[in-house]
């Protein structure tokens, strides 16, 4: 059985591992990809030693700051998938199409979830605010999403990375609408709530995350076993079937009707869904630090 | 738990060597002394003086992308006394540990008056009631509050059931009531032991004469017990106090958006904010502010003894 | 016993406030073994029937044991090395005159008045400064640093409260110093030993604030119940785990107090 470490977000992961913290592998998602690899902090990953490597699609492979010498890769493509709104559909009523929006909106002060990380929250804020992710990070950019970001913080009940908690909120009607990944919404259907996942008219925050191979490794063979087992068919299939997430092996689709697929907001075609929703772009270790410090005292009041 | 006699036995004899042979003598024990404390003089140093060292050092640097820009300034301290944000935080935590502090002992206090003075067997049986719960997992007894507190939790549902309320109320969890429900439960230990050794030891003849001299139980109480068992008040405000206000725990899991405490934004400092200085920075100012307050309750509390005997 | 006689006089308001009291002190404890046993994996109400699941599963959670058995190594070295380290500072704080013995003490005693998340950040920043990696080692470090002192405080009493003179007699008769410590001085520290032991242990086992910046890959028990927190899959081993926790303590904390009074009333006759 491996040892899990698990921390609120990856960056947290990150500072961890730049004070020393030894892991064999961890998972950090594409756009704080270079920023990873820049550390130094992490091996190339021969992708010759992985027997499941054929199977990945090759577009979230291709990732900007993935590719490493001769072939090999910095970050192996896990999973894939988006974070939307997750709604009631008894107790929130959406006024015309779906939309970001729904997280802003007033009716339901004090029953509005969000997820605390940055690296979701202040994307969709942008989303929200009409903010082009090219122009991320610019000044003027900043102070949009700022803005946004105070206006929506009233009505919030709770921002968490516990992913339970919202669910369990939602399942209980404490929230109507709570900003999530595809996997709550998923979960949350099987137990017969009746919620959605939404599908934005501005489009949802979409991510591929991966895993990536510590340069002191310890046990470099089982990291690469373990990497192996990741992206085997099998835990596609019960990635995609139980938790709603995109897997990155092509072969895992293949359970699953086209119709299943799309209720799932997937395709075998990843990048339909990538493209058709705001992708994450990679950005500067200055532009990481200045987000998290204005969003985290956003969330506090200020 | 803790029976804190942090008296420091300061009233030392004081000797005086006669002859060369005592001085030597005395010498040698004062020698002996410290090698017998040398040990954990070595581990409170490396574990207390040089962390602290490197800290305000580094509370000194900036960050600089992932590493440090190791010249010398205080710019953090200004950004801390310029920006509201972190004044306000440092209050919010100080209001809400002062709360919890202050609800923890004036409901503790009846408590462990009763165990002292009106039980009369097993005592010690009482003693272990009481602290018994602080055996479980301090995480999962503020997780068990969030079950209480919840929406769907047991005051809500008690109320529903009662007819009392329509809907569940909201403001129980995520909030600041919620931290200082919760601290003051998880605490309560540190308030109970100080205050019962204190009452304890109280000499009952003194209640007597009280009596005997025409003073009625209230007047006996604020006279003689209240007094007598400020030692434990002072040892219980500090031991609940003064974690509580570092705590990051309870207010990330129960305290919702508006119950964030400064031990919240150090955490983020070391983590996902990483700015290392900062953090260190708050750290300092943390602790001095603890120190100050500190030195204010006890001279506050002193001046109250000097003017009660 | 020379209770006045107002104070036999049972008060009656104070012994339902007594029961109120513990009450509230063991609902929210209480709900750990009662969660334990619900069919669900979610903690929350109505409860959804009886099941011995939980504890089924837990013999299969190689990782909660490996958590468990962390916290427990950690705690059983701090402990016996803050008691060791208490019985010798106590000691010479209360046997010799040394000049700045109050300084001293103080000193030891500070990290009773410093919240532990400023140790946790200061060891953090240090141990990384030095480039030493995060392991049970350090965060052995960080509890010893918040250990010893309630060590000392637990034992200076106890010191504090023996006449020397039955040290000094026993070195009278010729005993040396190793003798009288063992023969003497020891049991009559004996139950403050226990006590520390029994402290430091204790908040060894439980502290999380300083282990959640000094904890490496192994994480201790706390460490892997914050973890598991927000994955309900796992969590009802954590709370089957921490039922039978609580169940041992109880038990050992009775035991101890039997044993205790046995021992007194053989003391007496």
């Amino acid at each position: 059985m491996p040892n899990f470490a698990i921390f609120g977000g990856s960056e947290e992961a990150l500072t961890k591992m730049r004070g020393g913290f030894v892991v064999d592998v961890s998972h950090p998602c594409n756009q704080a990809l270079p920023r990873w690899v820049s550390t130094g902090l992490f091996q190339q990953i021969d992708t010759s030693r992985l027997s499941n490597w054929g199977n990945v699609i090759p577009e979230i492979i291709d990732l900007p700051g993935n590719a490493a010498d001769g072939g090999n890769v910095w970050m192996a493509p896990f999973d894939w998938g988006q974070t939307s709104v997750t709604y009631r559909t008894d107790l929130f009523e959406v006024e015309g199409e779906e939309s970001w929006d729904m997280l802003w909106d007033k009716r339901y002060a004090g029953k509005l979830g969000s997820l605390a990380s940055g690296a979701d929250a202040w994307w969709c804020g942008a989303i929200k605010a009409g903010v082009d992710f090219d122009d991320i990070a610019s000044d003027e950019a900043f102070e949009k999403i700022a803005a946004v970001m105070r206006e929506q913080r009233p009505l919030i009940r709770v921002y968490t990375d516990d992913t339970t908690t919202l669910e369990q909120a939602l399942s209980s009607g404490e929230l109507t609408a709570a900003m999530t990944w595809n996997s709550s919404a998923v979960l949350l259907q099987s137990e017969g709530i009746p919620v959605k996942f939404a599908k934005p008219k501005e489009g949802a925050l979409t991510w591929v995350c991966g895993v990536v191979i510590h340069k002191d490794a310890p046990n470099v063979d089982r990291a690469y076993d373990v990497i192996d087992s990741l992206l085997s068919v099998q835990t596609g299939e019960f990635m995609i079937g139980e938790w709603g997430y995109g897997h990155s092996n092509i072969k895992a689709f293949d359970k699953f009707d086209e119709a299943t697929l799309q209720g799932l907001g997937l395709s075998k075609r990843p990048f339909e869904i990538l493209e058709a929703g705001h992708f994450q772009q990679p950005q500067t270790q200055e532009w990481e630090t200045r987000m998290n410090e204005t969003f985290e005292q956003i969330k506090a009041g200020f | 738990m803790t029976e804190t006699s942090v008296q420091t036995s300061a009233a030392e004899p004081a000797a005086k060597p006669v002859s060369r042979l005592e001085r030597l003598l005395y010498r040698s024990e004062a020698l002996r002394g410290y090698l017998l404390m040398s040990p954990t003089l070595l581990i409170m140093t490396i574990g207390i003086i040089v962390p602290f060292l490197i800290l305000v050092t580094m509370s000194l640097w900036t960050r600089d992308g992932f590493s440090f820009d190791a010249t010398l300034t205080i710019a953090n301290y200004l950004r801390v006394w310029n920006e509201p944000i972190f004044g306000a935080l440092l209050r919010r935590s100080f209001w809400i540990s002062g709360v919890a502090t202050v609800a923890t002992v004036v409901l503790c206090y009846p408590m462990a008056y009763y165990v002292a003075f009106h039980v009369h067997r097993n005592k010690m049986m009482w003693i272990i009631l009481m602290t018994l719960p602080f055996w479980t997992s301090y995480l999962l007894r503020v997780f068990a509050w969030k079950v209480i507190l919840g929406y769907e939790g047991v005051i809500n549902s008690g109320l529903q059931g009662l007819g009392m309320i329509e809907e569940p109320l909201s403001f129980l969890l995520y909030s600041k009531s919620a931290v200082i429900i919760t601290l003051a439960h998880a605490w309560a230990a540190f308030a109970i032991l100080p205050l019962y050794v204190s009452l304890e030891k109280i000499d009952k003849s003194l209640l007597e004469a009280a009596t005997d001299l025409g003073d009625g139980p209230v007047a006996r109480f604020w006279r003689i017990t209240f007094p007598l068992s400020m030692p434990g008040i002072i040892a219980a405000s500090f031991l609940i106090f003064i974690p509580t206000t570092g705590d990051y725990i309870t207010p990330a899991l129960l305290g919702g958006p508006d119950g964030a405490m400064i031990g919240n934004f150090i955490q983020l400092q070391f983590g996902a904010v990483n700015n290392w200085p900062m953090g260190a920075t708050l750290s300092i100012v943390l602790m001095l502010w603890i120190a100050a307050i500190a030195l204010v309750f006890l001279f506050i509390t002193r001046q109250a003894e000097r003017r009660v005997s | 016993m020379s209770d006045g006689t107002y104070i036999r006089r049972p008060n009656r308001p104070l012994q339902i406030y007594a029961v109120i009291f513990l009450i509230v002190l063991y609902v929210p404890v209480l709900f750990i073994p009662m969660f334990s046993f619900n069919d669900s994996i979610y903690v929350r109400f109505p409860l959804q029937g009886f099941t011995l699941q939980w504890y089924g599963e837990l013999w299969t959670r190689e990782p909660v044991w490996n958590a468990l058995w962390n916290s427990v190594k950690v705690g059983l070295v701090v402990s016996v090395i803050s008691t060791v380290l208490g019985v010798v500072a106590a000691r010479a704080i209360t046997r010799y005159r040394i000049p700045g013995k109050g300084t001293m003490v103080t000193f030891i005693m500070m990290p009773l008045v410093i919240p532990g998340i400023i140790f946790g950040v200061a060891l953090l920043v240090l141990l990384s400064r030095m480039g030493v990696p995060l392991s049970l080692y350090t965060v052995g470090l960080g509890h010893l640093i918040i250990c010893l002192p309630f060590g000392v405080a637990t034992l200076l009493p106890r010191f504090e409260g023996f006449d020397p003179s039955m040290e000094e007699a026993s070195a009278d008769l010729g005993e040396n110093g190793w003798w009288t410590f063992w023969r003497v001085t020891f049991p009559m520290v004996f139950p403050g030993v226990v006590a520390s032991l029994l402290l430091t242990f204790t908040i060894s086992f439980d502290e999380f604030i300083m282990a959640f910046f000094l904890t490496g890959t192994d994480p201790t028990l706390p460490m892997y119940i914050w973890g598991q927190l927000r994955f309900p899959q796992e969590f009802p081993s954590v709370l089957a785990l921490s039922a039978l926790i609580l169940f041992v303590s109880f038990f050992l904390v009775f035991v101890a107090q039997r044993l205790g009074r046995a021992g007194l009333d053989n003391g007496n006759t």
